[in-house]
């Protein structure tokens, strides 16, 4: 099957749709990660999950109840699992299933739809649903389900906060603003029972991509018309996807059972999950106290887990690209001069700075991490911020600041967050001192006043990071450091001929020349030293040897449940321990 | 120095007599009291901690030696290390420096600003005192802790903050004291005789009702000093306090604390030292209130 080309026009458009809707654009593009693939996947049915491979000697547990959160996960209350209404709503995504959803590799493929066809220019999208796909309390889950479902988003009467993300479909956006009164001339209709036309305001190649995201998740007629907002409420909900809310008791714990009317039961081994809600505070207690089988690990717990011989091998990495940097700025004295800039590219001690993350960072040398397209690792660009000492001393010669001394009153900011952030910025405070006697003050700041500051380029010297959203280069240059945005900007730092090296990478459609394009680009950043690269975020998380079926990525990584990925629970069966 | 010339420049006068005796009376009761004078010793060595911290402390404060993280005591690191390699009793050192230091930095700012309001509201009384002590009373009722991390989180993080942040919130009490001293002084006789005298309204209230009103102040400092430094440790342990690499005992312990299953060392010490802190100045508080009490004789 043909997919239409996205044009960047279509690219840009996305962006704006994002930004409306206050996802950011990096949280929804990390979605379009799967754009690129998308054609070489495929949009036919496929098996929605793969049979347990057992391991000779293996047993599966009689019992196949899987207890997971903590770490990050499910740390408070949901104010619903109601997705349909507030992709926020934190709830329980695997009690749906939409048209589409991604893979472990980040990929739409279809799901509830089990052939999705676009007409020539993808501006119409036509989703044929498959025929065994029901409610949890047995009724068919139609084509009819999901037009209701989207227009109930658009619907002003909703009142639905992120109604912006279906603004693509047609006359989406003036019914949503009360421009159009009859919920007929939205681009969405159920032609039959089974097939789903979506007309859209133009071409959107990506609208599989959009129809694969929470937001896009349906909600059962029935129950809103019953119970209206205390519909999802564990006596009042049906949902459709691979699990149903068979308990939730608020603040305390969500239990979910296997659905037995899922068009896909029989391929899912779990039979019961039970999520308590933890507070991140209390670490990986709980599943030292056999409370959970998996979990996400804090800095604090990880040595110990990984030292003890009992838990050693149930810790594993799994992916969450990210570069830890800090931002010189370029405005403000002493780092509007350029010695002092590669003075301290020079001085970041990246080896021993990593030490303090507790194996949760790597040093990095670029704003790529490994094993991702563009990921640079030649000794050119390791030597243009080498951690060099005598090197980043000399740098000063001829500034104020010669052999260290008239430094300025310097404050290092960052928001406030947790995994090992502090700890980090701590230890390049520690050799920003040592190497080239800049004492510096870390300023640790509100998320939301710290986003207003960066964005200002309010901040002399900043650390931050920046998650990866999607694998591409566009993401990890343009999407952060193009001097031309005129939103979410981080830096003054603007270079033209770096903007130019963007500019040609984006145009470009030859992937290898793309990546020249990129390397320049990093080539040019660090020459300028518009940032630092400090380190490359690393994650873990534990599960106990009982806990099977976590799906690896193509490059063999575990991947567990994220924001993009929810696939993970119905991979999952629980075996005996040997 | 000043103050001792004065008071031989100055003319006998029978109040004065009176409260240096109170003072020398107090100080023999305070050294009977043993847990007083234990709390006292405390203090003392914390300052002197403090002052010499440059001398005391066997390393920098930021001095990390990222070959030795999370080391639990031995004999180089006798409180062992902390994430970040540094020593951690050179940290906490300098910790009682920043402790003392907003303890008492802290105090003279409610002292400057709770005796003035409150003397000078219970002396002029009429309208000038209504209004005072109803803005005194409006003051009061603003929870303290989320009043002090409010402005912390206006001001910025940083000691000369956190000085203004406790002072500004910290001052209504001693204010109600000294005017409730103030009121109740300035109807005394000796306060007539001297206003027969001449005396202006600056002397009579420098000269003759303050010096009166003093005892239930110092007491109030003395409790405040701990209270401050509680204060400060609370800011610093949810991280609105100091900003680091300035080591505080508060945020030590709050840093550590998430690590205490792994580290025990990391929020130990520091809790350690914080609690024996708020005791010695809670026993001293004891001792001179009560040594300075004229009905316990």
């Amino acid at each position: 099957m043909r997919v239409p080309r996205i044009s960047d026009s279509q690219m840009e458009l996305l962006a704006t749709r994002l930004a409306a809707i206050g996802v950011g654009r990096r949280d929804f593009l990390r979605v379009a990660a799967g754009l690129a693939t998308m054609g070489a996947a495929g949009f036919n049915a496929r098996p929605v999950s793969g049979a347990p491979k057992l391991a000779p000697g293996e047993k599966l547990a009689r019992e196949q109840h899987l207890r997971f959160g903590g770490g990050s996960w499910y740390e408070q209350d949901p104010s619903s699992h109601d997705f349909n209404k507030d992709l926020y709503c934190s709830g329980t995504p695997q009690l749906w299933a939409g048209l589409m959803k991604f893979n472990v590799n980040f990929e739409a493929v279809p799901y509830v739809a089990e052939k999705v066809t676009p007409n020539k220019d993808g501006s119409v999208w036509t989703f044929a649903i498959r025929k065994d796909s029901k409610w949890s309390d047995g009724s068919p889950c139609t084509a009819r389900d999901f037009e209701y479902s989207w227009k109930r988003q658009l619907d002003p009467a909703s009142a639905a906060p992120y109604a912006s993300f279906l603004y693509d479909i047609k006359n989406g956006e003036a019914f949503n603003k009360k421009q159009l009164t009859d919920a007929r001339e939205v681009g969405v209709r159920a032609k039959d029972d089974w097939t789903l036309e979506v007309t859209l305001e133009g071409p959107r190649g990506y609208f599989p991509v959009l129809s694969a995201y929470l937001a896009a998740l349906p909600g059962h007629k029935g129950s809103i018309e019953k119970h209206g907002d205390k519909w999802t409420e564990a006596a009042n909900i049906v949902s459709n996807g691979p699990f149903v809310l068979d308990t939730w008791e608020h603040n305390k714990v969500i239990v979910l059972r296997k659905n037995k009317h899922f068009f896909g039961a029989k391929d899912i081994t779990l039979e019961k999950v039970t999520i308590p809600i933890i507070p991140i505070a209390s670490g990986v207690l709980p599943y030292e106290n056999n409370e959970i089988d998996l979990t996400r690990l804090a800095p604090a717990d990880l040595k110990r887990l990984q030292s003890d011989p009992k838990t050693a091998k149930e810790v594993f990495r799994f992916p969450y690209p990210g570069t830890w940097y800090l931002l010189p700025q370029v405005t403000k004295p002493p780092f509007d001069n350029l010695k002092v800039r590669k003075a301290v590219a020079h001085a970041i001690d990246r080896e021993n700075i990593v030490k303090v993350s507790q194996g949760f960072a790597v040093p990095a040398h670029a704003m790529i991490p490994p094993g991702f397209p563009g990921a640079l690792d030649d000794k050119k660009t390791r030597d243009l911020q080498r951690f060099d000492p005598k090197l980043a001393m000399s740098m000063l010669k001829g500034t104020p600041f010669e052999g260290g001394k008239n430094w300025p009153k310097i404050s290092l900011t960052m928001r406030d967050e947790a995994l090992g952030s502090k700890q980090l910025a701590e230890a390049v405070q520690a050799v920003l001192l040592e190497n080239l006697n800049m004492k510096t003050e870390l300023e640790v700041l509100e998320q939301r006043v710290f986003r207003e500051r960066l964005w200002k380029q309010d901040l002399q010297f900043v650390w931050i990071r920046w998650f990866m959203d999607y694998p591409d280069p566009h993401n990890e240059y343009f999407d952060t450091f193009y001097g031309k945005k005129t939103t979410g900007k981080r830096q003054a730092w603007v270079n033209d001929a770096f903007d130019k090296e963007l500019e040609a990478g984006r145009d470009t459609s030859d992937p290898k020349k793309r990546l020249v394009h990129y390397a320049k680009a990093e080539e040019i950043m660090q020459n300028d030293v518009g940032y630092v690269p400090v380190a490359w975020v690393v994650r873990y998380a534990t599960a106990k040897p009982t806990v099977r079926g976590i799906e690896k990525n193509r490059q063999g990584e575990v991947v567990v449940d994220g924001n993009i990925y929810t696939d993970m629970l119905m991979h999952i069966y629980m075996v005996d321990k040997a | 120095m000043s103050r001792v010339a004065v008071a031989v420049a100055a003319p006998v006068e029978e109040p004065r007599v009176r409260s240096s005796s109170l003072w020398r009376d107090g100080v023999r009761r305070l050294r009977r009291n043993k847990l007083a004078v234990a709390g006292g010793i405390v203090i003392a060595l914390l300052c002197v901690v403090a002052i010499f911290a440059d001398f005391l402390a066997p390393l920098p404060y930021t001095k990390s030696n990222f070959g030795r993280l999370n080391e639990a005591p031995s004999r180089d690191f006798p409180l062992g290390t902390d994430l970040l390699g540094r020593d951690l009793l050179s940290r906490m050192i300098y910790g009682a420096r920043v402790s003392m230091l907003v303890g008492l930095g802290a105090q003279v700012i409610v002292v400057l600003i709770g005796v003035p309001i409150g003397a000078l509201s219970g002396y002029i009384g009429g309208r000038t005192d209504m209004f005072l002590t109803r803005f005194i009373d409006v003051m009061y009722a603003f929870p303290r802790l989320l009043f002090v991390i409010l402005l912390m989180s206006m001001l910025g993080a940083g000691l000369t903050n956190i000085f203004i942040a406790i002072g500004l919130t910290g001052w209504v009490g001693i204010a109600r004291q000294t005017r409730a001293q103030v009121l109740a002084i300035k109807e005394k006789e000796f306060i007539d005789g001297a206003r027969a005298l001449g005396a202006g309204f600056r002397r009579l209230l420098m000269r003759h009702i303050l010096p009166n009103a003093l005892t239930p102040i110092v007491v109030a400092v003395t409790f405040g000093i701990p209270e401050a430094i509680f204060t400060e440790a609370a800011l610093s342990f949810i991280g609105v306090g100091i900003n680091p690499p300035t080591p505080s005992w508060g945020q030590m312990v709050g840093e550590g604390q998430q690590y205490i299953r792994s580290y025990w060392h990391l929020c130990v010490f520091p809790s350690i030292a914080i609690a024996v802190t708020m005791l010695s100045f809670t026993f001293f508080g004891d001792g001179v209130r009560d040594a300075l009490d004229p009905k316990l004789k």
